[in-house]
C-alpha cells in the first residue's frame, strides 16, 4: 500500500504540519486522485517526510546560494540598469517513469523528423503546399519564412538541430505538445544545473530512484554540430555565437561553449572574407566551419537581414549560402514553430511519415478562418488567445482570468487582424509539489525536453520543468516570474524500485 | 589559439585583480598606521594617497580608505576594480575554470552587497583582510585549476604589468626627487607593508630599515614576487611564450620591450641610484610598462586585418 497523504500530515517534523499537501482539480505529478502517492514518487516522498521544515529551508537556501555563486543568472532590465537574478529554483525534482518517457521520446523524435522534412520541403519543392495540406499563404506569408533559404542545401536536411518543445499534461494525465521551439531555444543549461543541484540536495533519493543521466548533452550537441559539416570538412572548427554578455541567456551560451570546449564568439570577433568566415584570434585569423548561433535570424547578417544589427557579421549569410560555413539552427526554421502552422503539425506528420502523431496537439482555433473566429469571439471567456508571432508569454489573453474590458479590447484586436491570432482551450496544467514559503504546495508545471538532430536525432532523457510559482497561475515563462526544477527520468529497470510499499499499488496504472 | 577579444579580457582581468589587492592593502596599512598617536599616521596616509595619484590629502584616513575601497563612482576603487574584473571574467567565462570564477564572483558579491558599507565601518581591517585573502584564493584557484596555457598567461601578463606599475608609483611617492623624504622608521615600515614586503625584507636585511635597502629590495630583488625586477621577468617570460605563436619570424614587439626593461633592471647599478636618485629609473619603468601595454594591444588584439588575411 502506498503511503497516503494523511500519513504525512501526522508526522510532527513535517513542514506541512497544519496544512496537508492538497492538489486541486489538476492532475498532480505526485498524488493520484485517490490520494495515494504515485509509486515513482514514493522514495522521494518518504525522504522528504523525514526532513523538518528548517532542514528543507536550509537546503533551498544552499541551492539558491550555489546558483548565485556560480553565476547561473539571467539579466533583468530595469529603468536604468540591468541586474542579474537567479531563476527561482525549486529543490524538489519532478519525476517521470520510464514508460511515460518512452512515449515522449518517440513522440518528439517523430515530430522533429516531420518538421525537418516540412522545412526541407517548403524551402525546396513545396510539395506539401501544392497538395494543399498546409495553406500556402500561411507559410509563405509568415514573417519567419526566409525566402533567402529557398533551394539551399542543408546537410541531412536537418534544419532544426536543437529543438526544445513544450509539453503539458492535461487533466487526463496525458502529455500534449503546447508549442515547438525551433529557433534558438534556451533552458538546457538550467536542466544541467538543476541536475547538479538535485544530486547534492537529495543524493540518497537520487541513487535509489535510478535516474537516467543528462550530462552527455554537451558532447551530443557537439557531435550534432560537427555532423552538419563532416561531409566536407572532416575536423570542423565549431563556435557558439552569442549576442553578448547583455543577453538574458548569456550564461547558457558561455556554459555550453565551456562544456563543449569551443570558442564563444560575438559578431565582432568574426570576419567574412571571400565568403569564408574567420574569427580574430591572438595568432591571426582562424577559419570557422560550424556556428551554433544563439542570435535570432534577424540579427545574423546586416547585409541580408536587419541592417541595424551589430550582433552578427556582415556577409555571414553569403558564406553560408556558398556552403563555406554551417549555421545551426538553419535560418528560417521559425516558420515551423509558428503558432498558426502548429495547428497543422499532426497533418504534417501524417503527410511525410504516414503515421499518426504519437503526442497530440492542443485543440487550436485559427482565427484566420471566419467560422473559427466567430467561435473564438463567442467563447473568449473560456479560451487562451495568442498572437502568432509573439513568444515569452507576451501578446496573449487568458480568457477565464481576464476582465470583461480586457476581453472586449482583445476582441477588437482580433477582428482587426484575425490572421495574427490563434486560440486554445484553457488547460489545467498538471501540478507538482514545490517548496513555497516553507510549505509544500502544488504548483502548475510544464515540461521542456531537448531534442538534437543532425546525422541522428536524439532526445536527452531529462528536461527543464518550468514552474508557475504564483498560486493558481498557469504562466511558467521565466520572463513572467516562473521558476524551474529538475526532472528525473527513471531508467526502465528501476522504474518501480523506489519503495517497496508503492510497488504493487501502482503497478497496474499507466499500462 | 584564442579569440583576440578574449585575450584582451583576460589581460584586464589580471590587471583589475592586482589593482584590487593593492588598493586593499594600501588602505589596511593606512588605517593601521593611524591607530597610533604619532606623526607617522599622516605620513602613511600621504604615501598611500600619492601612490594612487590622489592629490587631496585632507581627508581623514577612514574616509580616504572608504573611498579607495567602496566608492563606486571612482573607476579605480576596489569595488570598481572587482566589478570590472568580474565583468571581464563573465565575457570569458568559457576560458576560466569554475573554481576560479566562483572565487571572483564571491568577492564581487561581497563588495557589492548592500551591507558592505556597514561592514567596512564596523570592522574595516577584517573586511579588507578578507578581501585580500579572497584575492589570494582567486590567484591560487587560477594557478592550480587553469591550464597554464594562453588564457592563463594573458592573465599573468596583466597581473604583473599592473604590479610593476603599482610598485613603481608606490616607490615614486617616497623616493622621487620632488617627493618629501621619508626617513621615519615607522613610515618606512608602513611603506614595506604597502608593498607586502615587510617580512621578506626582514629576512634579507634584518630589522635595519633603510631607504637604500628598501629600494634595492623592491626594485631589484630577484626572488621577491613584488619587486619590479621579478614582475618584469615574469612579464618577459609569459610574453615570450605567447609570442611563439604569433609570427614565424622575428620577435614580437611586446616581448622585445619587456626583455629590454628586464635587462636594464638586471644590470642596473644600485650605487648609481644612491648618487643620482631613483626618480629617473622609476619613471623609466612606468613609461616602459605603458609601452609594453600598448604593444600587447597592437600585437594580439587590434592588429590590422589586411596583414592576416589569406592570400
Amino acid at each position: 500500500m502506498a503511503a497516503k497523504i494523511q500519513d504525512i500530515d501526522d508526522t510532527p517534523t513535517l513542514p506541512m504540519t497544519g496544512a496537508a499537501y492538497l492538489p486541486g482539480v489538476a492532475y498532480d505529478e505526485m498524488i493520484a486522485h485517490g490520494g495515494d502517492v504515485r509509486a515513482h514518487y514514493a522514495a522521494l516522498q518518504s525522504r522528504i517526510s523525514t526532513l523538518g521544515a528548517g532542514e528543507l529551508a536550509d537546503r533551498q537556501r544552499m541551492l539558491e546560494r550555489s546558483f548565485l555563486l556560480q553565476g547561473i543568472t539571467f539579466t533583468v532590465y530595469g529603468a536604468d540598469s540591468a541586474t542579474e537574478r537567479i531563476i527561482p529554483t525549486d529543490l524538489f525534482p519532478r519525476i517521470l517513469p520510464a514508460q511515460e518517457w518512452a512515449k515522449i521520446e518517440a513522440g518528439l523524435t517523430q515530430r522533429l523528423q516531420a518538421l525537418n522534412m516540412f522545412l526541407a520541403d517548403i524551402y525546396g519543392e513545396q510539395q506539401i503546399l501544392m497538395d494543399g495540406v498546409v495553406p500556402r499563404e500561411l507559410v509563405l506569408g509568415a514573417p519567419s519564412y526566409r525566402r533567402e533559404m529557398q533551394n539551399l542545401y542543408v546537410p541531412h536536411k536537418a534544419y532544426a538541430n536543437v529543438c526544445g518543445s513544450d509539453l503539458i499534461r492535461g487533466q487526463d494525465g496525458e502529455f500534449a505538445v503546447l508549442e515547438d521551439n525551433l529557433r534558438v531555444p534556451s533552458g538546457v543549461s538550467y536542466m544541467l544545473a538543476n541536475r547538479d543541484a538535485s544530486k547534492r540536495t537529495f543524493p540518497g533519493a537520487y541513487r535509489e530512484a535510478g535516474v537516467r543521466p543528462v550530462e552527455r548533452y554537451p558532447d551530443l550537441l557537439l557531435a550534432t554540430l560537427k555532423s552538419m559539416s563532416a561531409d566536407w570538412r572532416p575536423n570542423p572548427q565549431v563556435v557558439v555565437l552569442t549576442p553578448g554578455v547583455y543577453n538574458s541567456a548569456y550564461y547558457e551560451h558561455a556554459y555550453l561553449a565551456r562544456l563543449m570546449g569551443v570558442p564563444l564568439v560575438e559578431g565582432r570577433d568574426l570576419v567574412v572574407h571571400d565568403n569564408m568566415v574567420y574569427m580574430r584570434t591572438t595568432t591571426g585569423l582562424r577559419r570557422v566551419d560550424v556556428i551554433y548561433r544563439r542570435v535570432d535570424d534577424d540579427f545574423i547578417d546586416p547585409l541580408t537581414f536587419r541592417r541595424d544589427s551589430s550582433l552578427g557579421a556582415a556577409g555571414l549569410f553569403n558564406a553560408y549560402r556558398a556552403g563555406n560555413v554551417v549555421m545551426c539552427n538553419a535560418p528560417g526554421t521559425g516558420v515551423a514553430d509558428d503558432k498558426a502552422v502548429y495547428a497543422f503539425v499532426p497533418d504534417i506528420i501524417r503527410y511525410y511519415l504516414g503515421e499518426d502523431a504519437i503526442l497530440p496537439n492542443i485543440e487550436t482555433f485559427l482565427c484566420r478562418e471566419p467560422a473559427q473566429l466567430s467561435h473564438v469571439l463567442d467563447n473568449l471567456d473560456k479560451l487562451v488567445v495568442k498572437a502568432v508571432g509573439a513568444s515569452g508569454g507576451y501578446g496573449m489573453l487568458v480568457g477565464p482570468h481576464a476582465s470583461a474590458r480586457e476581453r472586449s479590447e482583445f476582441a477588437d484586436a482580433l477582428k482587426a487582424d484575425p490572421a495574427n491570432y490563434i486560440a486554445q482551450p484553457t488547460i489545467q496544467l498538471s501540478t507538482a509539489p514545490c517548496l513555497v514559503d516553507g510549505r509544500i504546495e502544488p504548483r502548475h508545471v510544464d515540461l521542456r525536453p531537448f531534442i538534437l538532430s543532425g546525422e541522428k536525432t536524439v532526445v536527452t532523457p531529462g528536461a527543464l520543468t518550468r514552474v508557475a510559482l504564483k498560486r493558481g497561475s498557469l504562466v511558467v515563462n521565466s520572463s513572467q516570474g516562473g521558476g524551474s526544477k529538475d526532472t528525473w527520468v527513471l531508467a526502465e529497470e528501476n522504474g518501480h524500485n523506489g519503495n517497496g510499499a508503492g510497488h504493487s499499488a501502482e503497478k497496474g496504472t499507466g499500462q | 589559439m584564442m579569440l583576440a577579444r578574449v585575450a584582451d579580457s583576460l589581460y584586464w582581468l589580471g590587471r583589475y585583480i592586482e589593482r584590487a589587492e593593492h588598493l586593499s592593502r594600501l588602505s589596511t596599512v593606512m588605517l593601521n598606521a593611524t591607530l597610533d598617536q604619532t606623526d607617522t599616521g599622516a605620513e602613511a596616509v600621504r604615501i598611500a594617497l600619492s601612490a594612487v595619484g590622489e592629490t587631496d590629502l585632507t581627508a581623514g584616513a577612514f574616509e580616504a580608505a572608504k573611498g579607495l575601497v567602496l566608492d563606486r563612482s571612482d573607476p579605480n576603487s576596489v569595488v570598481s576594480s572587482l566589478s570590472r574584473a568580474r565583468e571581464n571574467a563573465r565575457q570569458v567565462r568559457d576560458q576560466i575554470t569554475t573554481e576560479t570564477w566562483e572565487r571572483l564572483n564571491l568577492l564581487y558579491l561581497k563588495v557589492m552587497d548592500r551591507n558592505a558599507g556597514r561592514e567596512f565601518a564596523d570592522n574595516s581591517v577584517t573586511f579588507l583582510h578578507d578581501i585580500i585573502a579572497d584575492v589570494h584564493l582567486f590567484k591560487g584557484a587560477a594557478d592550480t585549476t587553469m591550464s597554464h596555457g594562453e588564457s592563463w598567461r594573458f592573465m599573468m601578463v596583466g597581473m604583473y604589468l599592473e604590479r610593476a606599475q603599482l610598485i613603481a608609483s608606490l616607490l615614486e611617492a617616497c623616493f622621487a626627487e620632488d617627493s618629501p623624504r621619508v626617513n621615519d622608521h615607522l613610515a618606512l615600515v608602513s611603506l614595506l607593508r604597502m608593498g607586502c614586503a615587510l617580512e621578506p625584507y626582514l629576512r634579507v636585511y634584518t630589522a635595519e630599515i633603510e631607504p637604500r635597502h628598501i629600494l634595492e629590495f623592491m626594485v631589484f630583488d630577484e626572488d621577491f614576487p613584488r619587486s619590479i625586477r621579478f614582475a618584469t621577468s615574469q612579464i618577459e617570460k609569459h610574453l615570450s611564450e605567447l609570442a611563439r605563436h604569433v609570427e614565424a619570424t622575428g620577435r614580437a614587439a611586446p616581448e622585445r620591450l619587456a626583455g629590454r626593461l628586464k635587462a636594464r633592471l638586471e644590470f642596473a647599478d644600485v650605487g648609481e641610484l644612491e648618487s643620482q636618485g631613483a626618480g629617473e629609473l622609476l619613471t623609466t619603468v612606468a613609461n616602459e610598462c605603458a609601452r609594453i601595454h600598448q604593444a600587447i594591444y597592437e600585437t594580439f588584439v587590434a592588429y590590422p586585418l589586411e596583414m592576416r588575411l589569406p592570400a
